[in-house]
């Protein structure tokens, strides 16, 4: 494991949130590191940071303190423009839930961003549908989001996710809003996903069954790393 | 090209929501275009018809004659001065006239009368004047001491066509003026109170009846098109070249009348300013509440990596749509409503009468401006008030957005 690069690098991280005048610690100093294609999870209970920590780590949300480094980069030194083209490249995000823009169809959807990307139309074109294979949904390229199954909705989050290939994936709870068939089905998808692309998957959830799947567990409470905790399943 | 896609879905999402937004639009183009259209019909409508009708839209007279009349007040040569205004372009056909006060009598009915010489084929080519007769013939040629009268002015003094008139007047070299004139027919020109005292002689008769040689109160012109009234005004007073002479527009010699006229265009404007701004409103509230419900989606948009600029013109788009179209039906309708009113006229439920013409309707006008000015109008307003939504929706906060509780 040790030989391995770095991909994702926490220090000192914090993060508070004031909401009708009460300070909320979010997240009170975290420092973590990730290698390049851990299959890990990040578990704890609802409102210990879990989201917030995903956030900070995506650069979606600046901590108040702390850096993240991701691929070796220091993303607060990045301008606005310059980290939103870094996360485009280079971080697909998978989110609770509220991941697919009801107006588009799936192929719509998953190609979004290859589109900002400026990749050609056939390759879009191309790329879609074997990134479609990958999460069992070939054939429902033209649908809605509204036509599709709760576990189905997710599968195209992690197909838009992964589309592009970028050196990480973050989904938060991505499984919370399914039933837990399909949400082991889904976990089994994004470790084989894993496994094939070696790509780096940083999940979040609070649910045990998903937890076991995780090759690595980051026990978070109150916002903090809790010490020791980090059991290798594997 | 995908935020076009997206604006039209969008549109098709919220369906009764866009329906409401396009009928308010659709209203307010229709209603603004059809009172431009109605409000330069009006004002078009009018000047031709009181100038057209008698007064001319341009009028030349011998310094104040126009303020205050005098029988000496004269144009010389009107002949040369005609034919020269004659040449000008845009000029349409210009016409001589005499006006004094007289005295008529027949048999024991006496009344005043207002003496009107006109030259009986200017004045007919000018006004059509001989449309205006009710009863008997227009003036015959090499007949002499003919005479037309107003309607009320054969009532009042019961005559009949062929009865021989006494007409009393005061020569321009002090001598007394009378004679006999043969009644060939009646005129009646809208205008009841013109119509009392109308006495129509034609203008040799009348040069020769009031010692004028040939000499005449004033020339009116008409133009082809009533917009350059003031540029052909001017031209007139360069080629007449005459200081003793006064060039005057319809928008001078018809001052009261000029002044109504833009102060009905000033309420037109306003009217517009109103639906403006219901369109505005109706606007305003419909995309604001739309990217208050899509707040996730926007902050969907902008976690993926979606300029704030592109969000904005996703709203902007969305609006501008929603106008284009409403704008194309509205106008479709306005025109639709604007070419029925062009042929059929409104009536007025109260008819008025100036410069001798009775106006009880009006013809709309079908003309680039009425459907420019709305759709222009409606777009930028769109546009305009659009952007604070757009602004919001390019501003949301991701992290907040997506929250899942
Ligand atoms: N935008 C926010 N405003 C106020 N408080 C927040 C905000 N986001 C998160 N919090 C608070 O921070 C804490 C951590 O939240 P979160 O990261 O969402 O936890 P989790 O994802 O583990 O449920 C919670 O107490 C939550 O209420
Ligand atoms: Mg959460």
């Amino acid at each position: 494991m040790s030989e391995k690069k770095l991909i994702i690098k926490t220090e000192n991280l914090k993060k508070d949130y004031k909401e009708d005048g009460v300070v909320v610690h979010a997240i009170r100093g975290i420092d973590l590191t990730v290698e390049e294609g851990e299959f890990s999870a990040i578990v704890g209970p609802s409102g210990c940071g879990k989201t917030t920590l995903l956030n900070l780590i995506s650069g979606l949300d600046t901590p108040d303190e702390g850096k993240v480094w991701l691929s070796g980069k220091l993303i607060s030194d990045m301008s606005g423009k310059e980290l939103s083209d870094f996360r485009r490249d280079n971080i697909g995000f998978i989110f609770q839930a509220y991941n697919l823009i009801p107006v588009l169809t799936v192929e719509e959807n998953i190609e979004y961003i290859m589109l900002l990307q400026g990749v050609p139309k056939e390759e879009r074109h191309k790329r879609v549908l074997e990134i479609l294979d990958a999460v069992k949904l070939s054939g429902l390229e033209n649908r809605r989001p509204t036509q599709l199954s709760g576990g189905q909705q997710q599968r195209v989050a992690i197909a838009r996710a992964m589309v592009s290939n970028p050196k990480i994936i973050l989904a938060d709870e991505p499984t919370a809003n399914l039933d837990s068939k399909t949400g082991s089905e889904l976990l089994d998808m994004m470790a084989e996903l894993n496994e094939k692309t070696g790509m780096t998957f940083l999940f979040s959830t609070h649910d045990k069954m998903v937890m076991e799947r995780a090759k690595r567990v980051i026990v978070l409470k109150d916002g903090q790393i809790i010490d020791k905790s980090e059991i290798d399943i594997v | 090209m995908l935020l076009l896609k997206m604006a039209f879905r969008n549109i098709f999402r919220q369906r009764r929501r866009t329906i409401f937004t396009s009928i308010t639009i659709i209203f307010g183009v229709a209603l603004a275009a059809f009172s431009i259209g109605w409000a330069d019909g009006t004002y078009n409508n009018i000047i031709n018809l009181f100038t057209k009708g008698w007064l001319g839209h341009i009028q030349i007279h011998y310094k104040d004659c126009l303020d205050k009349p005098s029988l000496y007040k004269t144009i010389e040569n009107y002949n040369q001065i005609g034919e020269k205004i004659g040449k000008i372009k845009g000029v349409e056909s210009w016409t001589p006239r005499i006006f004094s006060a007289g005295l008529a009598s027949l048999k024991d009915k006496t009344s005043g009368v207002r003496i009107i010489g006109i030259d009986p084929l200017r004045e007919d080519q000018t006004t059509s004047f001989h449309k205006k007769i009710v009863k008997g013939n227009y003036f015959k040629d090499g007949v002499k001491n003919q005479v037309l009268l107003g309607k009320g002015l054969a009532n009042i003094l019961h005559a009949k066509i062929g009865d021989k008139i006494v007409l009393v007047s005061q020569g321009a070299d002090g001598s007394i003026a009378n004679d006999f004139f043969k009644v060939v027919g009646f005129v009646s020109t809208d205008d009841e109170m013109y119509d009392r005292n109308s006495f129509y002689i034609p203008l040799k008769d009348t040069q020769e009846f009031l010692s004028l040689g040939n000499n005449v109160h004033e020339i009116a012109v008409t133009v082809k098109n009533v917009k350059k009234v003031k540029e052909i005004s001017k031209k007139i007073a360069e080629i007449v070249h005459n200081p003793d002479l006064t060039v005057s527009p319809w928008q001078e010699f018809a001052k009261d009348f000029y002044k109504a006229m833009k102060a009905d265009k000033g309420g037109m404007w306003i009217s517009l300013f109103v639906i403006i701004l219901v369109v505005a409103v109706g606007v305003l509230n419909t995309v604001l509440m739309a990217v208050l419900e899509r707040l996730r989606e926007y902050g969907l948009l902008k976690a993926l990596g979606t300029r704030p600029k592109d969000i904005i013109l996703l709203v902007l788009y969305e609006t501008n749509i929603i106008a284009f179209f409403s704008i194309i039906i509205g106008s479709l309708i306005a025109l639709a409503v604007n070419y029925y009113f062009s042929i059929h006229g409104i009536h007025l439920s109260q008819s008025f009468t100036y410069g001798g013409m009775n106006f009880s309707e009006i013809m709309t006008e079908i003309n680039l401006r009425s459907f420019t000015i709305p759709a222009v109008t409606v777009l930028l307003t769109a546009s305009i008030v659009g952007f604070f939504p757009a602004l919001k929706a390019a501003k949301t906060d991701p992290v907040k957005s997506l929250r899942f509780h």
